[in-house]
């Protein structure tokens, strides 16, 4: 039984390279493709910070005058002219009026309050490396939020348009007949309309919120996957491989998930990111006519939609923040997509 | 002595990868070209062939670089050192060259008028009339009907032998001194073949220009070839004038070339391989003993089929149906044991016929008995059960394995489909045994098919078809895209394996040489229709139809 | 089969989708949308004033009635009122056209010249540095949102330079081109340019594998001459294909111009009549785009099979 054990354990070492890791070889000796896969997986690290609350949870906190400018020591200045601030009203009015003054019994209030505000400062904001905005918040908190939401809102959509495209395209693309006809049907209504109408058209109807804009996004833009994916199967079901698995008996359900589908998953995987860096784009345009995000969250779009006042005033800080992390994480996915694409090109293997 | 018109020295050629890796294609290599010459450039996939006659007129890709001292002489000038503008002057006028596939080498959206033109007024000057008018006469040259209204042709209308006749038309058509012909008549059926060849000769007797023919068919040398060289693995391994070369074979990679290949006069009991030859012990004494084949009238009939019929549908219009026969009224009896061959050119049904058979296209109509159950009328369930006892093994073994299943996987599959063997352990242990039977290590298992060469992934196709003990196996131009030296070991063991096993094969190829070495029985097909059906030898003895005769004659190296 | 019969039969073909446009609009903005009596009403919500509003709009009735008149309006081009101005619909359709084709025609001609210009070039120089660079400045340029663009150029240009004017629209023709429209379309341009010449330098790379090129370098022909004749119009098949078959998206696809600049556009339109939730305005720009986008297919299939002699009419 010697002969057995040694059987099973070389098949369990699977010590051979398989296509994804000779993909993963020829993207490993990609500079360019490990700076970006670097870029992304930084911001990817962000987001999971962000969302477990670890940084930037204070980003609605108002930590600064209105535009303060970007400053390493920002919070000493910023205690001081608020002690300065909370130091005159201590003083006093110099007639008392407080029989006749009906806010008088709030001043007392006012005064604490204001001195939280200044006692939270000095608690959270350590710097502020980008300075702040119209409100005083903390436009590096700020950004990295918003960037949270934006990037979680394109992996989701891009998520839910993927397996959507690709169920249906799988269906369409394998059985075909009549079902393919009606998806077919289906995709011809949706592509009739264009992709941004369609957006706006759904947008115009659902209430404002994160879900709500994941699900618009990706359903109306799960068409081109489905065309994809559609093609793919239409081809691969013809192919000799596929022919010999049904000659062998397996069935439909196995020959499309268990055959098809992992020689198909690069097509699919190049479609993701692509789609995510849609999404995102999509996003930033929704909500910065505020159709996206609800108005008590923050995004790259809802930043620019703030800053187009602000770049006359010739304050900058924003722009730069939430345009310039948006350039960065989408031209690292981009480049990443093409590296990714050439990297899993099936041709590469024979 | 003439002076050579090509003199290729020290050619050594390499390709760089993107991780900036070099793989030698072609090593040091040295020949010449008389004038009028045919020479005939022979060699396995890989040999560097090819990549030797592109690199003559530069046209490799970019990532090719040829080494310093690389010479290519043509009349005295040294290609390799020209000006793209002198380099420009030579092609299309003093050499011209043909490619494997025609269709693609024809650009699309020209009509094959315009692109002879092109050639014609960009090296003769003509005018635009004159051009016209030549191009008329060059489709005519080479055998193509009703010119004048084939000039405004695009390439996709035209069939492929059509199609190779405009190629070779745009490549003599300045009076070329240097011909290259790279495969030209690989991807075309075997009598359409022969008519290329005829016209080729033709041309060169008109023309008095030189050939360069690159071809893997040591039988097609033999027929057209003044001079041979022989190369494998990018190096020449034999050149010599062709009567001498035939006659007295020096290396042995050259014998071994020419014994590997079936004949139609011998049928040895064992195909002699290359390494019989490489490892130097010649032990080719197998032609003694030929194998006996045919049929007898006490066969057990194992599997048959009646009036079996597939017609396609096209819908050309709002009502109407275009009805495309692709099968019709196929019969004929596989007896145990036996192989019954199934020949014909593209387009003849015969792999339609196969898909028929395996259930894998519905039939249209007809009867396919296997045992007292017609097989055509089973449901999923008894079809399921039957598809343990008829397998079958497709041609392209680079497209018939699941790249991201293991070997071992692979191999598992049917086994768990079929619920045979009771553990994991047993069923590798069955596996590990069918590897071993096929001739590859039971290592093998854990790799992946893109790490085995195409004669290893037929291996393991045939495995896995064989994992389910069939009764019958059908071999769909199972040797087809092989190598001859490795179609020599997979034919080898097939025979092995219908010996031991007790197999029935139903055997489909163009390739006459190999259906006369491996049939029982042969069926000729012509147009989804059986032209002739009879004992192998006695088909190929005394065929009975003009279309058999036909194809018979048309077999290159006869 | 020929063209004749073939156009009928697309033409067939079509009624089909549009049924299904029209259900799909139907449904989300007379089920889904949500009671459009309430959106009237506004804040006050009188019983008998939304009764009355629910009256006139006809959405008192069956949902398949509503659906038979929502056809009717659509083949007949008279879907009523915009909820917000009370302006007439089609009216609304008809004069938002004019500005969007003022910036839509030049974009879409320099872009595709200045596209397929340069990705010939870099094509011809593929694997270069420069296509490189190109390629990667391409990349960052499609990174960056066409908001940033937007801000950034309406500050250059419009404040800090004081070239072009910052937004406007006037009723000459000549005045909106010369003057209003130049800084917008040089935005559209500078941003489509980068996704086009991406785009357009893989189809010519696709062609320049084909072995009919090694065969027009084997007749001699310069590269040059194969670059111009027989790759690009190859290349073209698809090119022409890709800016035709884009041509309804772009109709609105130049919102947001319209929206900073000002310019009363179909695409402005859409988005002011989305933040004011004007049902009336929105269903028609769909509908209505959504059957020109039918159109276009269809011509676009016909410029396919003039350019590609391969396609039957089938």
């Amino acid at each position: 039984m010697n002969n057995t054990n040694t059987l099973t354990t070389d098949l369990v070492r699977h010590d051979s390279a398989g296509l994804w890791r000779l993909a993963w070889r020829r993207l490993r000796q990609d500079k360019v493709a490990i700076a970006s896969l670097c870029v992304v997986t930084i911001f990817a690290v962000m987001m999971i910070a962000s969302y477990m609350g670890l940084i930037a949870s204070h980003w609605n906190a108002e930590v600064a005058p209105s535009y303060a400018p970007p400053s390493l020591h920002a919070v000493t200045n910023v205690a001081n002219t608020k002690v300065v601030g909370i130091a005159n009203p201590q003083a006093g009015p110099p007639v008392d009026i407080s029989d006749i003054d009906p806010l008088a019994p709030r001043y007392q209030e006012w005064k604490e309050r204001t001195a939280n505000i200044a006692h939270e400062q000095t608690q959270h904001a350590t710097s502020l490396i980008l300075g702040a905005d119209k409100w005083g918040h903390d436009i590096l908190s700020k950004t990295i939020k918003g960037s949270e939401v934006s990037i979680s809102v394109g992996i989701l959509a891009a998520f839910l348009a993927v397996v959507v495209g690709t169920l249906l395209g799988a269906v369409g693309g394998y059985f075909g007949g009549v079902l393919d006809d009606t998806l077919e049907w289906f995709y011809n209504i949706f592509t009739s309309i264009p992709y941004i109408l369609l957006i706006l058209a759904v947008a115009a109807v659902f209430s404002r919120g994160f879900v709500t804009i994941v699900l618009i996004l990706g359903l109306t833009s799960w068409t081109s996957v489905y065309r994809l994916v559609r093609a793919e199967y239409m081809k691969h079901s013809e192919r000799a491989y596929v022919r010999a698995a049904e000659a062998l008996g397996a069935s439909h359900t196995s020959r499309m998930f268990k055959h098809i589908l992992p020689n198909i998953s690069h097509v699919m995987l190049v479609q993701y990111s692509r789609y995510v860096v849609d999404a995102i784009k999509a996003e930033v345009i929704l909500s910065f006519l505020g159709l996206g995000i609800p108005v008590d969250m923050v995004s790259w779009g809802s930043i620019l939609a703030e800053t187009q006042e602000e770049v006359v005033i010739g304050k900058w800080s924003q722009i730069i923040a939430a345009g310039g992390s948006m350039a960065i994480l989408v031209t690292a996915i981009s480049m990443l997509t093409d590296a990714l694409r050439d990297a899993l090109d099936p041709k590469l293997n024979e | 002595m003439n002076a050579p018109l090509l003199n290729v020295e020290h050619l050594q050629i390499q390709f760089v990868k993107k991780n900036h890796d070099a793989i030698t294609a072609v090593h040091d290599i040295s020949f010449t070209v008389a004038p009028q010459q045919i020479i005939a450039l022979v060699g396995e996939s890989g040999s560097g062939k090819s990549v030797t006659a592109t690199s003559i007129l530069r046209l490799l890709p970019r990532t090719a670089r040829l080494s310093a001292n690389s010479k290519i002489e043509f009349d005295g000038k040294n290609l390799l050192a020209l000006e793209a503008e002198q380099l420009r002057a030579i092609r299309g006028k003093e050499i011209s060259m043909v490619f494997q596939d025609p269709m693609s080498s024809l650009n699309p959206v020209f009509t094959i008028g315009q692109q002879l033109n092109e050639s014609l007024r960009l090296h003769l000057k003509l005018s635009k009339r004159q051009a016209s008018v030549r191009a008329i006469e060059l489709l005519n040259e080479v055998g193509i009907t009703n010119p004048t209204a084939r000039v405004h042709s695009y390439a996709h209308q035209l069939s492929g032998g059509q199609q190779q006749r405009v190629m070779i038309a745009m490549a003599i058509a300045c009076k070329p001194r240097l011909l290259i012909a790279d495969e030209p008549t690989t991807a075309l059926d075997v009598t359409v073949q022969k008519q290329i060849l005829d016209l080729l000769m033709q041309l060169r007797a008109q023309h008095n220009m030189a050939i360069m023919f690159i071809t893997h068919d040591l039988g097609l040398v033999h027929d057209i070839a003044d001079r041979v060289v022989v190369m494998q693995q990018g190096e020449i391994r034999e050149q010599n004038s062709k009567a001498a070369l035939f006659a007295h074979p020096v290396h042995a990679y050259t014998r071994a070339l020419m014994a590997c290949r079936p004949q139609l006069d011998s049928r040895p009991m064992r195909l002699p391989v290359v390494s019989d030859f490489i490892d130097g012990q010649q032990q080719v004494n197998v032609s003694e003993v030929q194998r006996q084949r045919g049929s007898a009238p006490t066969d057990n009939i194992v599997l048959e089929a009646h009036g079996l019929q597939k017609y396609f549908t096209l819908k050309t219009g709002w009502f109407e149906q275009e009805k495309l026969t692709a099968v019709e009224d196929v019969s004929f009896r596989l007896f145990r044991g036996k192989t019954l061959g199934i020949v014909g050119e593209s387009g003849s049904g015969k792999s339609t016929t196969a898909l028929l058979l395996m259930r894998l296209l519905p039939a249209s109509g007809g009867k396919v008995l296997f045992g007292s159950r017609d097989l055509l009328q089973l449901n999923d369930a008894e079809l399921l059960s039957m598809r343990r006892r008829i397998q079958i093994v497709f041609q392209n073994p680079y497209a018939s394995l699941n790249a991201r299943f293991t070997i071992g996987q692979l191999l598992l599959e049917p086994l768990r489909i079929h619920h045979i063997g009771a553990t994991t352990q047993e069923r590798l242990q069955m596996a590990a045994a069918m590897l071993e039977r096929v001739g590859l290590p039971k290592e093998a298992m854990q790799r992946y098919p893109h790490e085995f060469s195409g004669g290893q992934r037929q291996r393991i196709a045939i495995a896995r078809c064989l994992m389910l003990q069939p009764e019958v196996l059908i071999l769909d131009e199972a040797v087809s895209a092989l190598d001859v030296s490795v179609q020599a070991q997979v034919l080898n063991l097939l025979q092995d394996l219908q010996n031991e096993f007790g197999l029935s094969y139903i055997f489909i190829s163009h390739d006459l040489s190999v259906v006369k070495y491996i049939s029982d029985v042969v069926l000729v097909m012509q147009q989804g229709r059986v032209v002739e059906m009879a004992d192998s030898d006695q088909l190929y003895a005394s065929p009975q139809t003009e279309y058999t005769r036909k194809l018979l004659n048309a077999i290159p190296g006869r | 089969m020929s063209m004749t019969s073939f156009i009928i039969r697309r033409l067939w073909q079509m009624l089909p989708t549009l049924l299904g446009v029209m259900l799909l609009i139907f449904l989300l903005f007379n089920w889904v949308g949500g009671d459009p009596a309430y959106i009237l009403a506004g804040k006050v919500s009188d019983p008998a004033l939304i009764a009355s509003i629910r009256k006139q709009l006809g959405i008192d009735q069956s949902y398949l009635v509503q659906f038979w008149v929502f056809i009717k309006q659509v083949f007949t081009f008279d879907l009523g009122r915009s909820w917000s101005t009370n302006e007439l619909v089609s009216h609304i359709l008809l004069t938002r056209l004019g500005p969007t084709l003022t910036l839509l025609i030049p974009v879409l001609l320099l872009e595709t010249i200045i596209a397929v210009g340069c990705a010939m070039l870099v094509a011809y120089v593929r694997g270069s540095l420069t296509d490189r660079i190109v390629m990667m400045c391409c990349t960052v340029a499609m990174s960056i949102s066409f908001l940033v663009y937007i801000i950034v150029f309406q500050w250059l240009f419009g404040f800090k330079l004081g070239w072009f004017p910052v937004q406007g629209w006037t009723n000459s023709f000549w005045v909106n081109l010369s003057h209003y429209a130049p800084l917008p379309i040089l935005l559209a341009i500078l941003v489509d340019v980068a996704p086009s010449l991406r785009l357009y330098r893989s189809f010519i790379l696709d062609e320049l594998h084909h072995d009919y090129v090694r065969t027009a370098r084997a007749k001699g022909l310069t590269e040059k001459n194969i670059m111009l004749k027989h790759v690009l119009r190859n290349a073209a098949i698809p090119i022409v294909t890709n800016v035709a078959s884009g041509l309804p998206s772009a109709l609105v696809g130049l919102f947001l111009l319209e929206f900073f600049f000002s310019i009363p556009g179909l695409g402005r339109e859409m988005v002011v009549a989305v933040s004011n939730s004007d049902f009336p305005v929105i269903k028609a720009v769909t509908v209505y785009l959504a059957v020109f986008t039918m159109v276009v297919n269809l011509l676009v299939d016909l410029l396919y099979r003039w350019l590609d002699p391969r396609v039957a009419y089938k």
